[in-house]
């Protein structure tokens, strides 16, 4: 339940909703002092529900599940329902989060709950209308499929909707009995397919402005390198190049076409100041992370003394691994069009974070709030790194410079260079069993940066009695930021891979070994029990030689997933055939195929990862500048993927993220139960698979 | 002046020789469903059909596709049953991938409609997709397969 004081504007209406510490109270616009208009819902005249949406559509389809929410509520026809992005505005924080941001698996968590209300509002209210307009009491109205009919009569919510301006707004509207959903719990098809599969979608790479020009950024190669002088004589010869000015990041070659601004580029002659980093390869930084893991960190949990029973038992298990930092390789690379004028702002972006961009857009041009649009488009890719709005501030920038409107697209070189990458991590962990095989301590130390550092172990839900968990911040110039499931994308593969080596040292079958430890959790016991019976655990594997299971708990939803798995002890090569998996996301499932799908993308990226991915470094910057160098996943590596919904008691968890997690140790898993090998670094390559057999 | 023939048009374009034919169909003439995510024709994003042969336009250049038929995804026909399967699947998340997939799958079925499983994954392997939609578009493809009345 929403449970912060705070105001919600549905003012199409002119309906505010109060949000109270013990539930909602749905006032008129004018009783709401101090609101300013803003529209959440309208339908038009000829009966098409028009919805803002304050979440950014990146593939999770959000669009989809919040609009569907809103017309079951309403029950309204699925296909005469539209969305828009809703601009960058006070009004459409999400009120849980307090900000304009997709993120953390929480759109349809945050919002759900309103969203009913808005729905059940608007049904209520033209109802009363209806009964007014024809004089026949409430209760023999029925609101159905977009119609209030009294049995004789029928007039479409669109001919009714402009008046409810005039009719009181419900102070406790009626919210549909679960047997009642037309939509929830059933599934619509997405509202984004049709644009998509015609190539008209538009994205912020997509977007075309009238005088519009095209900007390209030159970036240094290092981390940490500023500019100290460049040469634009070639490149201003160009035809086509209209300006080359330094920015905040580098050096920005605009032209008429994005072509002639590339090929200005590759006359510029730069010189950058010496970097921080210089020096700094893949070797270099691997003796870096295991000497910070060397140091004293902070202790984010402690239970009982692990160091004491490490000492005392017979049976223990040590382990350090290393692994790289990741790239988002969103298939858009980040792209946004700027159009600053002295008096006012226009940024087209493909934006995870509406208040970061709008923020940024006030430093950058100076203008007041209003004067400033910020217009999200579609995302080709989000996965967090398009909540970071430093290409926002050097469109702007740019554009303010030209004044006038301007394209800035990073190149798939630019785009790694840039970083805000997943953090790469050395961990350290050392667990003691008892004779039984029983977990007694687990010490987890972790170096990285500063981002979820810690995500999903300090808050493991096994039982442990002798807990350690402890973080050594790093500090490197190299740009880190969220990458889908954070902290938990690591965290999850090093405890997973280490509970089975337990498991193995204790003589304890895996699965058994994750029930005892999750034995007063019913909900995390059950989707491991799930899987393991779905996949056959304990019997020879359907596709491949190995199978093995790892489960983890994030952004409030529990997921266990078994890989089956062979290897080609010759090449090294992993191949994952099929992965079985199960998720309890709470009672409450809007959209069942939308969570399939999600756990669908969140297998393929996170074995993507597991099997193939780390940037590489040379002198300080990465070398792995484009997908020849950093592969993705493809379809001949893309496993056959079951997935089962598992409804558990408790409130709704996320969907976008935590199907990430599990699937990296799954994966090593199986190959160390098969195959004797452990896994302590990623990418498992197949040169580094070969060097473990 | 250069002539182009697109999706049945007759366009006149004044951009360089040497400019990639990507960034001439985006920007001179205004069809951004093709789109860049390499530049070094690996992910398949820009994927365009010259006279009827998948083809990496972000390395293609202008100069080289004169008087030739080019087809982009919005010259294949909205009811044709590639998209059809891809609307009735859902394929899609982001999307952004997806235009260079249905090209190239359209041209698959159009050279080889009977086309095996194996085949079909050994030709959209050229084909990135971050969002993870292989299952799918896989399973599309044979959905059209099906709606194109093909026995495999």
């Amino acid at each position: 339940m929403i449970n912060r004081r705070d105001f919600i504007k549905l003012s199409a209406l002119g309906l505010g909703i109060f949000l109270l510490p013990d539930g909602f109270k749905i006032l008129k616009a004018k009783e709401v002092r101090g609101l300013k208009p803003a529209l959440w819902a309208n339908i038009t005249k000829d009966n098409y529900l028009i919805l803002l949406v304050n979440k950014s559509e990146m593939g999770q389809g959000v669009y989809t599940g919040l609009a569907m929410v809103v017309a079951d509520e309403l029950d309204f026809p699925w296909e005469r329902v539209r969305v828009k992005p809703a601009p960058a505005s006070e009004i459409y924080k999400d009120p849980k989060m307090g900000m304009q941001l997709t993120g953390g698996s929480t759109s349809l968590r945050n919002m759900h709950e309103f969203l009913r209300l808005l729905g059940a509002s608007m049904r209520e209210m033209l109802i009363v209308v209806a009964s007014k307009e024809w004089q026949v009491p409430k209760d023999r109205l029925i609101a159905k499929g977009g119609y209030v009919t009294d049995g004789k009569r029928r007039a479409s919510y669109g001919e009714l909707w402009q008046k409810t301006m005039n009719v009181p707004v419900p102070s406790n509207p009626k919210l549909k009995d679960p047997s009642e959903f037309i939509y929830i719990g059933k599934g619509v098809p997405r509202i984004d397919t049709e644009e998509k599969v015609e190539g008209k979608a538009v994205f912020g790479i997509d977007v075309r402005l009238k005088d519009m020009l095209y900007a390209v950024v030159e970036r240094p190669p290092s981390f940490g390198s500023k500019l100290k002088a460049y040469d634009d004589s070639q490149t201003k010869k160009v035809e086509g190049v209209v300006a080359v000015f330094p920015i905040s990041t580098g050096v920005a070659v605009c032209a008429k076409s994005f072509y002639s601004a590339l090929k200005g580029r590759e006359r510029l002659k730069v010189e950058w100041t010496k970097s921080p980093l210089e020096g700094f390869d893949d070797q270099k930084l691997e003796e870096y992370y295991l000497n910070m893991l060397k140091k004293q960190g902070v202790v984010a949990r402690r239970e009982g003394n692990p160091r004491r029973e490490l000492e005392r038992a017979k049976k223990k298990v040590r382990a350090i691994y290393l692994l790289p930092y990741l790239y988002h390789a969103t298939m858009e690379p980040m792209a946004c069009v700027a159009d600053v004028k002295e008096d006012r702002c226009v940024v087209y972006a493909p934006t995870q974070a509406q208040t970061w961009a709008l923020k940024t857009a006030k430093e950058i041009t100076g203008l007041p709030e209003e004067r400033i649009e910020i217009i999200t488009t579609y995302l080709g890719g989000g996965f967090g790194r398009k909540a970071n709005v430093e290409f926002i501030r050097e469109a702007l920038e740019i554009s303010k410079r030209l004044k006038k409107p301007v394209k800035l697209i990073y190149t798939r070189e630019d785009d790694v260079k840039s970083g805000y990458y997943r953090p790469m991590n050395a961990t350290l962990l050392e667990g003691a069993l008892d004779e039984k095989g029983r977990v007694v301590a687990l010490y987890h130390k972790i170096a990285v940066a500063p981002i979820g550092a810690t995500q999903g172990i300090e808050d493991t839900l096994y039982k442990i009695p002798n807990l350690h968990v402890e973080f050594v911040r790093v500090d490197l110039p190299i740009p880190v930021w969220f990458w889908r499931s954070v902290g938990h994308s690591h965290n999850a593969f090093t405890l997973e891979t280490f509970i089975d080596r337990l498991a193995k040292e204790g003589k304890r079958d895996p699965v058994d070994l994750r029930l005892e430890l999750l034995r007063n959790n019913e909900r995390a016991k059950k989707v491991i029990e799930v899987v393991a019976e779905k996949a056959g655990w304990g019997k020879k594997p359907k596709k491949g030689e190995a199978m093995g299971l790892a489960y983890h708990f994030s952004f409030g939803s529990h997921v266990a997933q078994v890989a089956e798995v062979s290897l080609d002890k010759k090449t090294g090569k992993v191949r994952v055939h099929r992965v079985v998996c199960a998720i309890d996301l709470g009672p409450m499932v809007i959209h069942p195929d939308l969570v399939v799908a999600q756990m669908e993308s969140a297998i393929n990226m996170g074995l993507s990862a597991a099997l193939k991915e780390a940037v590489r470094f040379s002198n300080g910057g990465p070398s792995s500048l484009n997908f020849d160098t950093y592969p993705l996943l493809t379809m001949e590596e893309a496993p056959e993927v079951e997935v089962y919904i598992v409804k558990g008691e408790g409130p709704m968890g996320g969907v976008g993220e935590p199907g990430l997690p599990p699937i990296a140790p799954a994966v090593a898993n199986a190959l160390f139960w098969g195959y004797g090998i452990e896994i302590n670094r990623l990418p498992m390559s197949p040169e580094y698979v070969r060097s473990l057999l | 002046m250069i002539e182009l023939f697109v999706n049945g048009k007759r366009y006149r374009v004044s951009a360089p020789e040497d400019a990639p034919l990507l960034w001439v169909i985006r920007e001179e003439l205004g069809l951004t469903g093709t789109k860049f995510g390499c530049g070094k024709g690996i992910c398949g994003a820009c994927t365009v059909l010259v006279d009827d042969t998948p083809t990496r336009s972000c390395i293609t250049p202008l100069g080289s596709v004169k008087g030739k038929r080019i087809i982009t995804i919005e010259g294949i026909p909205s009811n044709h049953p590639i998209k059809r399967a891809w609307k009735e699947l859902d394929v899609p998340q982001c999307g952004y991938c997806q235009p260079g997939q249905i090209v190239e799958a359209y041209a698959l079925l159009r050279r080889n409609p009977k086309a095996t499983k194996e085949e079909i994954i050994s030709v959209m392997s050229s084909h990135l997709c971050r969002c993870g939609t292989y299952q799918r578009v896989l399973k599309a493809i044979q959905r059209a397969q099906r709606l194109m009345g093909v026995k495999t």
